[in-house]
């Protein structure tokens, strides 16, 4: 009796500590479910697997994401791992509502798994704060309606970006299509201050004040200000998101070219399937500064979260190259570690529009860089940004009043 | 019962009304008026600090913002839907208060876009907008105008106002017309019929019968009108996100931005703002009173 007595008190110990050492860790995606649940469920299965531990509670946000972040922090229930993009992992982290990952990951391990500017991307203020997750290039491919092309004469994809601008009345004069649509002023960003970047030209100076008001700035401005006041750009894109817009004009044969990431021809493929069938994909044209733009999303740790040391394991589990490349597999992403420049995945050759894109953008992760970095009290800045370039787009000033009234007022409202 | 049991009870039945008011209603609203004397940004937020009284300094801030001023005069002049709303509104409870055949449909269609998702209304309502959408095609078809002079009308300085607004309008138009319903069929019968006795025709039975006895129904259409137009948030958003050149960007969006839109915000600013708006609401609202209430009459 009384040694099973003393096998009962040992085994409910036993049971007690088990269950004490079980850590529960919360972790929120960014609109990925539900068509990637297969990918994130077997890959939390596998993360539980190798740490018998840690239990993933996984919720998928969407349109709420950055309110219920900051409601669940005044609540107290913040989540452990959070996917957030650059630009607002930025913004958080200079709030402070973030750890910096360099602090729960050495930053040795960090540097031998990322491509430098992908962790750069995401360094605010000398600190890391977030595993750069899954990323995408805005000029990594160029898509094009070879039956457009025939119709306006052209025999070749353009090659730069001036080329670009002047395919624009060409295609738009013998077709009626549109040439492609700009991403003059996404919402929540400052979208045009990337075209600055592509052709060499500074967004801020070392100080991190404007430097986008000089003569050559308002003259590539001037440029597409022409285009659009003649019609040769969309007039819903200085209201609509730019990739959303093209992706929905292109598969109505209204636009001839995307330049973008193979995850339009995702879109195309479900809503024209014989105009993704015949599309062309190759290299796109790029600016003076031979440059790509990009994003990329990442995996941060809020400030707020009970489990940091599980949370930043299912973080680094997640955008681990054998993870990244198994995701880019799912879907035609762009991995940012170092790993997937050399990857075999990405050496394939197919006739089929998406692995054909896949394949010339998955190993140049690299290369992914927005621009420009978020200021400080960058929604503010952004709103005025945007307003200035919607001004000049509608003729209510000059290119260059508008960036010059940009530069003052970011320069005047910018907080560090 | 003694007295003082009555008055018990009458509290213990009131408690939980009470109770839910003063946690879901009161307190966010003297919070949130204490919140804009406050500096409560998402840094302060963040790092766990307290609002930190700072005074009028918000209220000077929102003030000389160009933008808000923006905000709050298309706010001002989005009230123009209000007599709009309630006179179509009044006019076709009227008619469809007839026991006609077929008229439970024209209720239901009628307060189908009260029901339908802003989301939803938005994609429909591109369509009706858009360069090649369908109002272009009328305006074509009635000769006037022609496909080269089309414009997006949601992309016009001078018409995205009104395109937002008639959205409100449709979106309004079934749920007033509703309430104009039930009041109308509380009118007693016998008055009309007293006034039909007296020989009034249907013009007078209108102005002389059925209005003074909505006054309270108008009264309360007209408010919740008022403040609604004043708080037009939603369709702004999913159309126009304010554009273009701030035409159609309210001072709800305003508040909504500073308070809501990342990790930016500035409840401080936000509060403020918020306060400035319930003030013109307060201001409007004392009008509506003075309209439609008159001295020593039961509204």
């Amino acid at each position: 009796m009384k040694r099973t007595l003393k096998a009962l008190t040992l085994g409910l110990a036993l049971a007690a500590s088990t269950a004490s050492a079980q850590t529960t860790v919360t972790f929120w995606t960014w609109y990925l479910s539900p068509k990637f649940d297969g990918y994130i469920k077997d890959t939390i299965t596998a993360f539980e697997k190798a740490n018998p531990g840690i239990k993933v509670q996984w919720f998928d946000k969407q349109d709420s994401m950055v309110q219920d972040f900051i409601a669940s922090v005044n609540l107290g229930s913040a989540p452990d791992v959070v996917n957030l993009n650059i630009d607002e992992t930025q913004k958080a982290a200079q709030n402070g509502f973030l750890s910096a990952v360099n602090g729960l990951t050495s930053p040795s391990t960090l540097r031998a798994t990322f491509y430098p500017q992908s962790l750069s991307n995401f360094t605010s203020g000398g600190n890391t704060y977030a595993y750069p997750w899954y990323g995408w290039l805005n000029e990594g491919v160029l898509l094009y309606n070879p039956d457009l092309f025939k119709k306006a004469g052209l025999t070749r994809p353009p090659r730069t970006a001036s080329e670009m601008l002047s395919y624009a009345k060409t295609i738009k004069d013998k077709t009626g299509a549109y040439a492609w649509v700009p991403a003059l002023k996404d919402p929540n960003t400052a979208s045009f201050l990337g075209y600055f970047y592509a052709e060499g030209l500074p967004v801020t100076d070392a100080s991190g004040k404007a430097a986008f008001n000089t003569p050559q700035h308002a003259n590539l401005l001037a440029q597409y200000v022409t285009l659009y006041r003649g019609g040769y750009i969309p007039e819903d894109a200085v209201r609509r998101e730019a990739f959303q817009l093209a992706t929905e004009l292109y598969a109505q044969n209204r636009v001839a070219m995307i330049i973008g990431g193979p995850q339009a021809l995702t879109r195309i493929k479900d809503t024209n399937p014989s105009l993704y069938a015949k599309t062309v994909v190759t290299g796109a044209p790029l600016g003076k500064a031979f440059l790509q733009t990009g994003g990329s999303m990442g995996l941060v740790i809020p400030k707020a979260s009970k489990n940091p040391q599980a949370a930043a394991k299912l973080a680094a589990f997640f955008t681990n190259n054998a993870n990244q490349l198994a995701f880019a597999k799912v879907v035609p992403v762009v991995p940012t570690t170092l790993g997937a420049q050399t990857s075999a995945q990405f050496k394939t050759t197919s006739s089929d529009p998406i692995a054909r894109a896949t394949a010339l953008v998955g190993a140049s992760g690299r290369l992914i860089n927005p621009g420009y970095k978020a200021p400080g009290n960058s929604d503010d800045l952004y709103k005025n940004f945007n307003d200035n370039i919607e001004a000049a787009l509608l003729g209510k000033k000059t290119a260059q009043k508008a960036l010059a009234d940009a530069a003052t007022y970011w320069n005047a409202n910018l907080k560090k | 019962m003694p007295h003082w049991r009555q008055t018990l009870m009458s509290y213990t039945f009131l408690a939980p009304a009470l109770i839910l008011l003063a946690v879901f209603t009161f307190y966010p609203l003297l919070y949130g008026a204490y919140l804009g004397f406050t500096e409560y940004n998402g840094a302060r937020f963040a790092n766990n600090l307290p609002p930190q009284w700072v005074g009028v300094k918000n209220f000077e801030t929102v003030l000389s913002d160009p933008l808000f001023r923006t905000a709050l005069g298309n706010s001002v002049k989005y009230l123009l839907v209000v007599p709009a709303l309630q006179l179509a509104s009044l006019a076709v409870a009227v008619l469809v208060a007839k026991n006609l055949p077929g008229i439970a449909v024209f209720r239901a269609a009628y307060y189908i876009p009260v029901i339908t998702s802003v989301s939803l209304a938005a994609v429909m309502w591109e369509w009706v907008f858009n360069r090649e959408g369908t109002l272009n095609w009328l305006l074509g078809a009635l000769h006037l105008t022609t496909p080269e002079a089309a414009f997006g009308w949601l992309n016009s300085e001078q018409w995205a106002f009104w395109a937002v607004m008639l959205v409100t309008f449709w979106r309004g138009f079934g749920y007033y017309m509703v309430l104009y319903l039930a009041g109308l069929q509380a009118i007693p019968e016998e008055l009309e019929e007293a006034a039909i006795l007296d020989g009034a025709n249907a013009w007078q039975r209108f102005w002389s019968v059925t209005v003074p006895l909505m006054r309270p129904t108008i009264l309360l259409c007209t408010l919740l009108s008022t403040i609604a137009a004043l708080r037009v948030l939603e369709e702004v958003l999913v159309l126009t996100n304010g554009g273009p050149l701030n035409s159609t960007y309210t001072a709800l969006m305003y508040v909504y931005a500073k308070a809501f839109q990342g990790f930016d915000f500035d409840y401080g600013l936000a509060s403020a703002a918020g306060l400035i708006v319930a003030l013109v609401a307060l201001l409007l609202s004392a009008l509506n009173f003075r309209l439609f209430h008159r001295d020593g009459e039961q509204a």
